[in-house]
């Protein structure tokens, strides 16, 4: 009983102290400084935030610097090799999950303790992910690039939730001017990369599986070429062939529609939650971070189960012209 | 495309990163630990087998048993039942035995009696005879007189039914 009054204090401690920080967010932050008369219209505890959509580079050569000060850091230098902040954070979340697979393989036990059975947890759902769709024996196949683009895509979205994302990087007047890291799925590049994956993925897959059907699928030259006992039907012949071409173009516009799919997502979620903390610097962000873990899960189920969809409706064996037979 | 972040040598790193990752957790992560999983149902699979096997096999053995055990119990109670037949057969005779070997005696010991009987008649006949005579002789020695004739048989008689009770 004792114990339990004494935890009833505590929770009720603890909720004061959260209210209290939410109203000091709200005075300190940028609508508190608007409010009570702020000099300026850049007010607040924190700096406004600058939206810039390309990565910024960490480390360049000097002449690079030179062009980068010149042209403004709205592009980047093309054709030069350089290393951005996103690259960066990917790498780093590269090496958390080959560590975290490193950690559970090594003693590798027929009873999983720890790391291992939490591993074993994951591989087990995404196996069974991939086993409900495409089916059993085809499930071994696609697992292992469905899997790598599911791991890859989460981690990187959760670890741009660290506190040290945003609050990283140099300093130029006073306020950071290029961040060191940055959530990879917030450059374009990162998502076209995968899209890349998965659309080669596909297409590998579907072409191998059903050979010179799957091209079938995108050149229908059946009702073209006159055959005995079929009948010559031009007509049929143009709009089958233009309706391959828009099969073809489907498979392409993928690409596109990955990309900016979660990039767009990704991108999104960095500028909620520098804008949510801009204008309340405590406490009224943290339901923001929530629905960030939940969309950066998300994300990375619709990339690997779309990836999944395509590749199992691409190895489908489809009945070729099959509406001119009956 | 500039303007969103388009760059070609990121773009190429990213797709290299993703595969030498791809390729890194194929071989450490996916392969051993779903070789692990295999083996794991496998293992579970056949311990199961295994279980199932050791169950029906102790039923067996038990039911085995049970009916060694029936059959044992069958035995005995017909070796019961043999020694009982046998120890009856064996009262019966020795009783048919004894009654045959009591008649014999008593036919032994009859024609004993009766040998002796014949033996004693016979005995008696002699010496009645041999009194007879003796009397005959008293008889001619004195004068033959009816009173002293009956004396005399009286004599005789008295003296062979003595003799005879000898």
């Amino acid at each position: 009983m004792r114990s339990q009054v004494r935890g009833r204090r505590l929770l009720l401690l603890a909720g004061i102290a959260v209210i209290a920080l939410f109203l000091a967010g709200l005075v300190t932050g940028a609508i508190g400084n608007a409010f009570f008369g702020g000099e300026g219209e850049a007010g607040g505890l924190l700096p406004k935030p600058e939206v810039r959509l390309p990565a910024e580079p960490v480390f360049q050569s000097a002449e690079s610097e030179g062009g980068h000060e010149g042209g403004g850091s709205s592009s980047l230098p093309a054709g030069k090799f350089l290393l951005t902040n996103t690259i960066l954070s990917s790498w780093i979340a590269t090496l958390v999950i080959v560590l975290l697979f490193v950690l559970a393989t090594r003693r590798l036990s027929l009873v999983p303790r720890g790391i291992q059975n939490f591993m074993e947890a994951v591989v087990v759902a995404l196996l069974g992910f991939v086993e409900g769709m495409a089916g059993k024996e085809r499930a071994r196949r696609f697992f292992p690039v469905i899997a790598t683009i599911f791991l890859f895509v989460v981690v990187n979205a959760w670890l741009g939730l660290l506190p040290i994302y945003p609050s990283l990087g140099f300093l130029k007047e006073g306020h950071i001017e290029r961040h060191l890291l940055r959530p990879a799925g917030t450059d374009l590049n990162m998502p076209l990369a995968l899209a890349l994956v998965s659309f080669i993925f596909v297409e590998y897959w579907g072409f191998r599986t059903l050979k010179g059907h799957y091209v079938g699928k995108f050149v229908r030259l059946g009702n073209l070429i006159p055959r005995p006992g079929r009948g010559w039907n031009p007509l049929q012949g143009l709009i089958d062939l233009f309706v391959g071409g828009l099969e073809a173009l489907s498979e392409l516009v993928r690409i596109v529609s990955f990309t900016f799919r979660l990039f767009g997502n990704m991108t999104a979620g960095e500028i909620l939650l520098l804008v949510a903390t801009f204008l309340v610097p405590f406490v009224f962000v943290i339901p923001f971070y929530g629905l960030e873990i939940l969309v950066g899960f998300v994300q990375a189920l619709i990339f690997a189960g779309l990836t999944l969809a395509f590749v199992t409706m691409a190895v489908m064996p489809h009945e070729e012209e099959g509406h001119g037979s009956h | 495309m500039a303007q969103l972040g388009f760059h070609w040598p990121s773009l190429v790193i990213y797709l290299v990163n993703f595969l030498i990752l791809l390729g890194i957790l194929y071989v450490m992560g996916y392969k051993p630990i779903l070789r692990m999983l295999d083996q794991r149902s496998e293992k579970i699979k056949e311990s199961l087998e295994e279980a199932d096997r050791v169950r029906r096999e102790s039923a067996k053995a038990q039911e085995e048993m049970q009916q060694r055990l029936e059959e044992a119990h069958q035995e005995g109670q017909r070796l019961l039942e043999e020694a009982r037949q046998a120890a009856e057969r064996y009262r019966e005779e020795e009783r048919k035995r004894a009654r045959q070997e009591a008649a014999a005696f008593l036919e032994r010991a009859r024609g004993e009696i009766r040998k002796e009987r014949d033996s004693a008649i016979e005995e008696v006949r002699g010496q009645f005879a041999d009194l007879a005579i003796l009397a005959a002789e008293r008889v001619i020695e004195r004068s033959l007189d009816k009173a002293a004739h009956r004396e005399i048989i009286d004599k005789v008689l008295e003296e062979s039914s003595k003799l005879e009770r000898n």
